[in-house]
C-alpha cells in the first residue's frame, strides 16, 4: 500500500507537465488517472481555476484516491483571464470553475451559466456561503497586507489603514516605487477588493492618493506580488490574499503579514459547474469532496486555506485565523450585492480615479511587474 | 312492512360535509388568489424600490450621462435571495449605458410617453423570458433636463420569480394547513351536534323495543318539542289499541258465556224431551228447543256480523249512500216479520238525504235498531220511523228517529242497553244483548250520536243524530 502510494506521488511528479505562458501567466497541468494507463480513453475532469497548484493539488489527489479513473486537467491563470475565456471561448467550458473573484463568477452563476446542483455535502457548511444551488463559497479567507519588516527599523508594525497611510507619509520616498497592488484592471480580485474598500472605508481615497503618489507597482496575482516583496522590489504589498502571505511570513521571518483592525475584508473562493461541462457528474462528485468534512480539512491541514467549514480543525481553520489580530471580519456577501462590482458604469469610475491617480504624477512608472 | 328510504344522520352528515368542503375549498382558492397577489406587490415594490434607487443616481454632467448606481439598489434586490436579477440603463437613442445589452421586450413608447408627460415615476410592470426563465420587469423612465437638450433615460430592473413564488407557496400552504385544522375540528362538532340531535330518536326507539308486547301504556321520554308530536301519536295509537283490546277481551268472554248458557238449556231440554213419555209435553219440550235454538241462532248471527262490520271498517272505503232510501228498504224488509209480532211499522218523513257512509253497515244499523223497537212493542202498536232536518244553534243535523209504543227504559239502563249482552233485569223478551252495541259503533263510525228519550204515554225513542259534514245533502 505504502510502496504504492509513493509510486503513484512519483508517477504523478514524473508526469506532471507544467506550461507556462508567460504572457497571460496561463499554467496547464494534468493530474493523471491512477489506475489505468494513459493511452486508453480516460475520464478527464477538467477544471479552470484560479488557485495555486500546489495548494490545490492535495484536493485533487483525494479526488483520485476516490474516483482513480479520473484524469483532472487543471487549467491555472488569474481570475479575469479565467472569466474572459469562459465568455469567450464556449466550447472549451471547463467541468468546474474555481476562483476568488466572487463577482466575475457571481454574474457568471446570476447569468446562468452555472449547472444547479443540490449537493448533499451542502448542510456541512454555512447557509450564505452559497448562491441559490448554482454557487458555492468553500473558502473563508482574509485579505491582508504584507510588507517587510526591515523597513519599520524598530518601529510597532502598521495594523490599521490609518497606520499604514502614517507610516507610508513618514517614510516617504524610501516607499517611492517599493508599494505593490494589484492591477485591478486585470485582476478580477483585485477589482473586487478595491471596489468593496472603497464601499467600506474613508481612508480609500487618501491610500488611492498614497498609492498614487509613490508610484505603486501593479500586479496580477498574488504570487507575483509575494515574488516581489521577498526580492526586495517593493517593501509593502496591500489586498493580497492571506493564505499565501502568511504561508510566505511562515517561511521568510522579514515578511509581515497583517489583517487591517479598521476591518478585514474576507472572500471567499468559489466553485461552479458550467451549465455545458462534459462531466457534470465527475463535477459533482468534485463539488461534494470539496464541500465535505473531507475536502475542507485538506483545506485546513494541507492546501494552507481556510476553508468555509467553522467545524473543521486544523493549521489553518476558522479558529485558529480569529486567533490571529484582525479587524472585524467583513466577508463580501455572495449575492446580487455583487452585480453592483460588474457594472461597467461603475467599473469605468472606479478605473479613471484609478488611473488619475496612478498615472498623472508619472507616466513612465510603468505597471508591469 | 315500512321501508327505511334514507337516514337522516346520513343525509345531515353528507349535507353539512359538502357544505363543508365547499366552504373550504373557497377559501383555500380565495387565500391561493390572495397569497400570490400579496407576494407578487411586495416582490413588485422591492423591484420598483431598486428601480428608483438607480434613477436617482443618473445625472448628467457636461451633456454626458454620470452613473453611479448604489449598492443598496443591489442589496434591495438581494433580499430575495435566490432569484438572478438583471438591469439595464438605456439612454434615449436606446443604447445601453450599463448592464445587460439584451434585455427583451422594453415598453419603448410607454417609457417615451410618461417621461415626456409625468413628472413622477409610474413603474411599468412586465414579464418576459429571458435566458430561459420567466423574469418579472420593472421599468422607469426619467427626464434629465440640462440648459438646451432633454435627455431620457429609462431605467430596467428585473428578477427571477422564485422568492414570490415560495412566498406565495409559504402564505398558501399556511392557509392549507390552518383550513384542514378547522375543516376537521368543524367536522367533528357537527358530528357530535347531529348524535346529539339525533338521541332522542333513539331514546324511543330503544323504549319500544325494550317493551314487552302486552305493554302499552304512554311512553315517558324527554324529546325535544320537534318529536313530541311524534311521541304523542305513538301514545295516543297505543292508548287506542289499549282500549280496543280490552274491549275485545271483554266482548270475547261475554261472548263465551252468553253461548255456553243457552247451548247448556238446550242440552238440559233435549235431554228432558228424551225422557217425556207424554207426548203433548214432548211436543212443548221440542217447542221450546227450537226457540232456544233460534236464540242462539240469532246471537251467532249477530256476533258474525258485528265481526264482519269490524272488519268492513278497515277495509271499506266511504261511498254516498242516500238514507232516506235505505230507511225505507229496511223498513219495507221487516214489515212482514213486524207484522207477525202484530206491530206496523209506519216511515214518516219525506226528504232525501245523502251521507257519505258504508250502506251496508247503515242497514244493519237500522235493521238493529227496528227489530229492538218491534221486539219491545206491545201488540197492535206502531213504531214509527221518522227522518227529518233540525236546525239547532245554527247547526243543521240529520236526525232519525225511531219511536215505539212499549214499556220504555228506565233512566238509569239508559247508559248500559248500548253495552255488549246488556239486558234491562225486567226484561224477559229473547234477544242476543248485541244487536244496539252493534248499532252504536256503526253510528260512531259514521260520526253520528245516539240520543235516547222517553216516548208519550210510554216507550222509547231512539235518535241517531248525523251532524252537518261534508258528504251530507238533503232535500225537502
Amino acid at each position: 500500500m505504502k510502496v504504492s502510494y509513493v509510486l503513484v506521488i512519483c508517477f504523478i511528479l514524473v508526469s506532471r507537465m507544467v506550461f507556462a505562458d508567460a504572457a497571460q501567466q496561463i499554467t496547464y497541468i494534468t493530474f493523471p488517472s491512477l489506475n489505468k494507463p494513459p493511452k486508453y480513453q480516460e475520464d478527464v475532469l477538467a477544471i479552470y481555476g484560479a488557485i495555486n497548484h500546489q495548494a490545490i493539488s492535495p484536493l485533487f489527489k483525494a479526488y483520485q484516491e476516490k474516483y482513480p479513473h479520473v484524469a483532472i486537467h487543471y487549467t491555472e491563470s488569474n481570475t479575469r483571464h479565467l472569466y474572459e475565456q469562459f465568455i469567450s471561448q464556449p466550447n472549451m467550458r471547463p467541468d468546474v470553475m474555481l476562483s476568488p473573484a466572487m463577482d466575475l463568477q457571481f454574474k457568471l452563476a446570476n447569468d446562468g451559466y452555472a449547472l444547479a446542483y443540490d449537493s448533499p455535502e451542502l448542510s456541512n457548511v454555512p447557509k450564505d456561503s452559497h448562491w441559490r444551488n448554482e454557487l458555492f463559497g468553500f473558502t473563508y479567507e482574509p485579505i491582508v497586507t504584507a510588507l517587510n519588516s526591515d523597513i519599520l527599523v524598530g518601529e510597532a508594525s502598521p495594523l490599521s489603514r490609518e497606520q499604514l497611510l502614517n507610516l507610508i507619509r513618514s517614510k516617504n520616498h524610501l516607499l517611492d516605487d517599493k508599494i505593490g497592488l494589484f492591477d485591478i484592471q486585470q485582476s478580477g480580485l483585485g477589482y473586487l477588493a478595491w471596489a468593496y474598500d472603497g464601499q467600506q472605508s474613508r481612508s480609500y481615497g487618501r491610500l488611492l492618493e498614497a498609492f498614487g503618489t509613490h508610484q505603486a507597482r501593479l500586479y496580477t496575482d498574488t504570487s507575483s506580488m509575494l515574488n516581489a516583496l521577498l526580492k526586495g522590489q517593493i517593501f509593502i504589498a496591500y489586498n493580497l490574499v492571506g493564505a499565501y502571505s502568511y504561508q510566505w511570513s511562515k517561511k521568510y521571518a522579514w515578511i509581515k503579514t497583517i489583517m487591517p483592525t479598521d476591518y478585514t475584508t474576507i472572500i471567499m473562493r468559489t466553485a461552479f459547474i458550467p451549465r455545458d461541462a462534459q462531466q457534470p457528474t465527475l463535477a459533482k462528485r468534485f463539488i461534494d469532496l470539496l464541500l465535505s468534512p473531507e475536502g475542507q480539512h485538506i483545506l485546513a491541514n494541507q492546501s494552507g486555506i481556510t476553508p468555509i467549514s467553522t467545524k473543521v480543525k486544523g493549521p489553518y481553520s476558522r479558529d485558529e485565523l480569529s486567533k490571529l489580530p484582525h479587524g472585524i471580519f467583513r466577508p463580501i456577501p455572495l449575492g446580487l450585492e455583487l452585480l453592483i462590482q460588474t457594472d461597467d458604469a461603475k467599473k469605468q469610475l472606479i478605473y479613471r480615479e484609478w488611473d488619475n491617480a496612478m498615472f498623472i504624477i508619472s507616466n513612465d512608472s510603468s505597471s508591469i511587474p | 312492512m315500512a321501508k327505511a328510504t334514507t337516514s337522516i344522520r346520513r343525509q345531515l352528515i353528507l349535507m353539512v360535509a359538502t357544505v363543508l368542503i365547499v366552504i373550504n375549498v373557497v377559501a383555500l382558492w380565495s387565500a391561493h388568489i390572495y397569497a400570490n397577489r400579496a407576494a407578487k406587490e411586495s416582490y413588485d415594490r422591492l423591484l420598483y424600490g431598486s428601480a428608483l434607487q438607480m434613477a436617482e443616481n443618473i445625472n448628467i454632467l457636461d451633456s454626458k450621462f454620470f452613473i453611479d448606481l448604489p449598492v443598496s439598489a443591489f442589496e434591495t434586490l438581494a433580499l430575495s435571495t435566490s432569484d438572478r436579477a438583471f438591469y439595464s440603463i438605456i439612454n434615449g437613442q436606446y443604447r445601453v449605458l450599463t448592464g445587460y445589452k439584451d434585455l427583451p421586450n422594453i415598453p419603448f413608447t410607454q417609457l417615451l410617453q410618461q417621461s415626456s408627460e409625468k413628472e413622477k415615476f409610474i413603474p411599468i410592470y412586465y414579464e418576459a423570458m429571458y435566458r430561459g426563465e420567466t423574469v418579472r420587469f420593472v421599468a422607469l423612465g426619467k427626464r434629465l433636463l440640462e440648459a438646451d437638450s432633454v435627455n431620457d433615460v429609462f431605467i430596467i430592473v428585473g428578477q427571477t420569480l422564485d422568492a414570490r413564488r415560495a412566498a406565495a407557496t409559504e402564505i398558501s400552504q399556511m392557509a392549507l394547513q390552518f383550513v384542514t385544522l378547522f375543516f376537521f375540528i368543524t367536522l367533528l362538532l357537527l358530528l357530535f351536534v347531529i348524535w346529539r340531535v339525533l338521541q332522542p330518536l333513539q331514546a324511543i326507539k330503544q323504549a319500544i323495543t325494550e317493551r314487552s308486547p302486552q305493554e302499552l301504556s304512554p311512553l315517558e321520554a324527554d324529546v325535544p318539542s320537534e318529536i313530541a308530536p311524534l311521541l304523542k301519536s305513538i301514545n295516543y295509537f297505543m292508548a287506542q289499541l289499549d282500549n280496543t283490546l280490552s274491549r275485545l277481551k271483554r266482548f270475547t268472554a261475554e261472548a263465551a258465556h252468553q253461548i255456553r248458557t243457552p247451548l247448556a238449556g238446550l242440552n238440559s231440554q233435549a235431554q228432558n224431551a228424551l225422557d217425556e213419555t207424554d207426548e203433548v209435553l214432548r211436543q212443548k219440550q221440542l217447542q221450546h228447543i227450537l226457540e232456544s235454538s233460534n236464540v242462539l241462532t240469532n246471537t251467532v248471527n249477530q256476533l258474525l256480523s258485528r265481526a264482519t262490520l269490524t272488519h268492513r271498517y278497515q277495509s271499506h272505503p266511504f261511498s254516498p249512500v242516500s238514507l232516506d232510501h235505505v230507511i225505507k228498504e229496511t223498513c219495507r224488509e221487516l214489515v212482514v216479520w213486524a207484522l207477525e209480532q202484530q206491530v206496523e211499522i209506519e216511515y214518516l218523513g219525506d226528504i232525501q238525504v245523502t251521507i257519505n257512509g258504508d250502506e251496508f253497515a247503515l242497514k244493519q244499523m237500522l235493521q238493529n235498531i227496528i227489530e229492538n223497537a218491534i221486539k219491545y212493542s206491545p201488540k197492535g202498536s206502531v213504531v214509527e220511523v221518522e227522518l227529518m232536518v233540525i236546525d239547532e244553534l245554527s247547526e243543521t243535523s240529520v236526525v232519525l228517529q225511531i219511536r215505539d209504543q212499549g214499556i220504555g227504559v228506565p233512566d238509569q239502563d239508559k247508559e248500559h242497553i248500548f253495552e255488549y249482552f246488556y239486558r234491562s233485569p225486567e226484561n224477559f223478551t229473547s234477544g242476543s244483548g248485541i244487536g244496539l252495541s252493534i248499532a252504536k259503533e256503526v253510528a260512531e263510525h259514521h260520526d253520528a250520536r245516539f240520543h235516547l228519550k222517553d216516548n208519550q204515554p210510554t216507550g222509547l225513542i231512539v235518535e241517531v243524530i248525523f251532524p252537518q259534514r261534508k258528504g251530507l245533502s238533503y232535500e225537502s
